[in-house]
């Protein structure tokens, strides 16, 4: 078994993949590290201080004022409610949640990358990891080997997710090395708040504890994995599924982006909050913004997420050890 | 000589239709077995079944004693095989292709991809990226994984196919070298004649998913074969050769009778004592398409 | 070489994969199985700094935000304009204005711990309040009740009262610049009743001011008496630009500065 996985983290690392998707990493976390940098010095000359309690009661101001304009959406007033609140009680508590410091921008990052980002990097390794050796004809001689079928699906499973690993440990070790070429790479003991419960307009409050910033990251990288690992099952099945790997890659992306999009007009469509694409920013649940849809918790999304990955793990087993390779 | 791969009554079906529609047969050690038909008539599927990427919808399939079906790892352990094109994977260099299928057998020797890489003779450039082979090269290393295992029966799907004539040569003869001085049973399928007559010790001819003949090659073309005679006055010349043999007809002029190697003198020279002046004696092989009119009873290859 | 680079991404593979299962096995504990205990609101300790720059705090209703004003600044960034050609000082203004504040909203804000410290370091405050509470949006004028718009006033006085009295506690120094109401409906039929009104009101509030050192009520009516169509924005409720610029300079004029020091 050992032998099998090498061979394919020998074939993903020689298809070159990796590196390509550490330089795409690199070349994003410069960009975002640049517009963070630039965003920074910008409130400090609008404001004309740096003092982040001043900067951070002139957003609360802002988003309040925002809040008492008409003609707002229902969905946006509430998160902006929610956000308010939440704001409110890092001020109250003297806790800075946006410190500068690498850690805190590779917080940020991983924040945002998680519904759309990682998946896609995801998408680009394991898209063609079945479905090129069904084009490229080699399946043929993978098949003709004294190993039985599952063993070598198995080993192409266990390949990916150790892809999925290195991309995560990619993105972390990357954006905390450039990023910290700019803010300083301190940080790591920033206290965070965590265990908000958002109740309708509510921010509940009742749960609230402390996290040093390392604790904090290691859940949202942790978090970020497993969403990953989803997304990664989940093209693996359709690479088993499929010849082609445009037509896999093609429809992930759709997944994907639906999703993004849906995750910003479903609240009133209830059973969306089944879909898989909408459960995936797990994250929002730590820092404490509310869900796309008013019910949902991070048990509940990490069980949707976990469900479908099983089936597509089952269903990837069943085709690939049940088909007849032409 | 024993039986290293049995086939009995195999049978595919996809929907409702029957491709294969019960084949047996058997490959005895040493020999090369030839599988000829035309495009179409089951070959590649056949093939794909006996290397288990097809499963079988009836019968079996035993390789050195081991059923395929429930003994696939052990079974499939004797066949190495080269299905379609030698297809490998062409960021890897020629070396590393191999490596990366010796680690799919247990306990390997290195020196064994070293023997292999100097039998099919890729010594030069096997460190180079599969993507810069010639079809030729990449044929030989398709060989080259086949044989890592010290396999029993190897399986060559069109070896020849989109190879130049010397290409075609080498590899007849690296077959016939297999089969003789290694002991393998060699199953080689084809749609040329030609190319089974000079390889194959046996064929089996396929047509419509069903075997219609299998044979010793030297015997399926004395019977096959025929001769054409270019002799004035015709009329006469075929009065003389019906009393030898059988005159099975006249074609662009000439007469056909059947081909017996060691008469043919005799025949001529009655037709030269009958003061028949002969011109041409042309044995000539029968083509594919003359052997399926012939064995099929005016089943034509489409 | 090439062999080990397959190695040594796999083995770092491996390593990062048992770091982010202990990740998600510290979010289960953590965000699970997690018994918290309420966190008691801390207050940031800090002195009032004794540096150069001058702080100035804005205060109160949509006039101060500067809601009406196509370029955003409003009175208070014209004001500023106007006091950075009198000083060299650095400036520092936090404009915690919300639209649509009412009296009894602003005390509530001024209890806020990061609001109160803002105040602190404070060396002038602007604000302007009691819009809201007495036009109610409009609401009132429709229907002109006497007996309701003195209920109202008696609320609003009363809230003043403690938005002074908290500002001077909490900063006995900075200068409180009170900026009084203005009539934006002078044009309307009943302009002479809410002109009434308006004065009556501004004529109390002043009073209350008058009880605190340095709050000085700013008066605004005079400033449109005139030509109050010109000066107000479309909504016929708040200034244009050129009503914001007659209220800044007008601030700004009442600032005067001494070498090295205030007023």
């Amino acid at each position: 078994m050992i032998n099998l996985v090498y061979n394919e983290m020998l074939k993903i690392v020689r298809k070159k993949r990796l590196f390509i998707i550490a330089a795409i990493i690199a070349v994003l976390v410069g960009l975002f590290t640049y517009a963070q940098f630039k965003h920074v010095q910008e409130v400090q000359k609008r404001l004309g201080t740096n003092d982040w309690r001043t900067q951070l009661q002139q957003q609360i101001i802002d988003t309040q004022n925002r809040l008492n304009s008409s003609g707002i959406s229902e969905e946006w007033r509430k998160f902006l409610q929610i956000r308010l609140q939440q704001q409110q009680y890092y001020l109250d508590h003297d806790i800075n949640p946006s410190a500068p410091g690498a850690p805190t921008f590779m917080r940020m990052f991983v924040e945002n990358s998680i519904e759309l980002f990682v998946p896609l990097m995801v998408m680009v390794v394991v898209a063609d990891l079945v479905s090129s050796e069904a084009s490229g004809g080699t399946m043929k001689l993978l098949l003709t080997r004294p190993v039985k079928r599952w063993k070598i699906l198995l080993s192409k499973y266990i390949a990916m997710v150790l892809s999925v690993s290195f991309i995560m440990l990619s993105l972390a070790v990357l954006s905390y090395l450039i990023s910290g070429a700019v803010f300083g790479y301190g940080g790591w003991n920033l206290p965070l708040l965590t265990g908000f419960a958002v109740h309708g307009e509510e921010l509940n409050t009742a749960n609230v504890h402390m996290l040093p910033q390392w604790k904090y990251l290691l859940i949202e990288l942790g978090l970020a994995w497993f969403v990953a690992l989803v997304v990664g099952t989940l093209t693996f099945m359709l690479s088993v599924i499929m010849r082609s790997t445009a037509a896999v890659m093609g429809i992930m992306l759709a997944a994907l982006i639906s999703g993004a999009i849906l995750s910003n007009m479903v609240s009133s469509w209830e059973s969306a909050k089944y879909l898989f694409m909408v459960n995936l920013r797990l994250t929002d649940y730590i820092s404490g913004t509310a869900p796309p849809i008013a019910g949902m918790t991070l048990g509940f999304s990490m069980a949707v997420l976990a469900v479908w990955g099983l089936a597509a793990l089952i269903v990837s087993f069943f085709v690939f050890m049940t088909r007849d390779v032409y | 000589m024993t039986d290293t791969l049995v086939v009995q009554n195999l049978r595919k079906r996809i929907g409702k239709k029957e491709i294969i529609k019960g084949l047996s047969f058997t490959l005895r050690e040493g020999e090369v077995f030839g599988f000829l038909g035309p495009n179409g008539a089951g070959k590649t599927t056949t093939i794909r079944m006996l290397v288990g990427l097809i499963k079988p919808t009836a019968g079996r399939i035993s390789i050195c004693g081991y059923d395929l079906h429930r003994q696939f790892s052990q079974a499939i352990r004797h066949i190495g095989c080269i299905v379609e094109n030698p297809e490998l994977y062409p960021y890897l260099s020629g070396w590393e292709n191999l490596e990366h299928f010796a680690r799919m057998l247990p306990d390997l020797p290195k020196e064994r991809l070293h023997e292999v890489v100097t039998l099919v003779g890729l010594q030069n450039r096997i460190h180079d990226r599969v993507r810069t082979y010639s079809l030729g090269m990449r044929q030989r290393l398709g060989i080259a994984q086949a044989l890592l295992g010290h396999p029993k029966v190897l399986i060559l799907d069109e070896p020849t196919n989109g190879l130049d004539p010397v290409g075609i040569r080498e590899m007849r003869e690296f077959i016939r070298f297999l089969a003789e001085k290694e002991k393998l049973s060699v199953l080689v399928s084809s749609h040329l004649l030609s190319e089974i007559q000079l390889m194959c010790d046996r064929v089996a001819i396929m047509s419509k998913g069903e075997i219609i003949r299998i044979d010793d090659v030297e015997q399926l073309l004395k019977e096959q074969a025929r001769v054409y005679w270019k002799a004035t006055p015709i009329e006469r010349a075929k009065v003389i050769l019906a009393e030898q043999t059988a005159v099975l007809g006249e074609k662009d002029g000439m007469i056909v009778t059947f081909y017996e190697a060691n008469q043919l003198a005799a025949w001529n020279e009655k037709l030269v004592q009958a003061g028949i002046h002969v011109s041409e004696i042309q044995p000539k092989l029968p083509t594919l398409e003359d052997l399926f009119i012939e064995l099929t009873g005016g089943e034509t290859i489409d | 070489m090439k062999i080990n680079s397959v190695k040594i991404i796999t083995v770092l593979s491996i390593l990062a994969s048992g770091l982010w299962i202990l990740g998600l096995g510290v979010m289960v504990q953590d965000q699970f199985f997690h018994q918290a205990t309420p966190l008691p609101p801390k207050v940031a300790t800090e002195a009032k700094t004794n540096d150069r720059t001058l702080h100035l705090v804005a205060l109160g209703d949509s006039l101060t935000r500067g809601t009406g004003d196509e370029t955003g600044k409003g009175y208070v960034g014209y004001l500023v304009d106007e006091l950075r050609t009198k000083t060299k000082q650095p400036l520092q203004l936090t404009n915690l204005a919300i639209k649509g504040l009412r009296s009894a909203e602003l005390v509530q804000q001024l209890r806020q711990p990061e609001v109160e410290r803002q105040l602190k370091q404070a060396d002038f405050v602007f604000m302007t309040i009691g819009g809201n509470d007495l036009f109610q949006g409009g609401e009132a004028l429709r229907n002109l009740s006497f007996a309701r718009i003195q209920q109202t006033k008696a609320m609003y006085l009363r809230n003043l009262e403690t938005i002074f009295r908290t500002i001077r506690a909490v900063n006995p120094h900075a200068v409180v610049f009170y900026i009084s109401l203005y009539n934006p409906f002078k044009q309307l039929n009943n302009g002479k009743t809410t002109s009434e009104i308006v004065r009556q009101w501004n004529y109390d509030s002043a009073e209350v001011a008058a009880r605190y050192p340095n709050i000085i009520a700013v008066p605004t009516y005079d400033l449109f008496e005139l030509h109050v169509n010109e000066y107000l924005y479309s909504d016929q409720f708040h200034p244009n630009k050129e009503g914001y610029k007659l209220i800044g300079e007008r601030v700004a004029s009442l600032i005067t500065f001494t070498k090295g020091g205030e007023k």
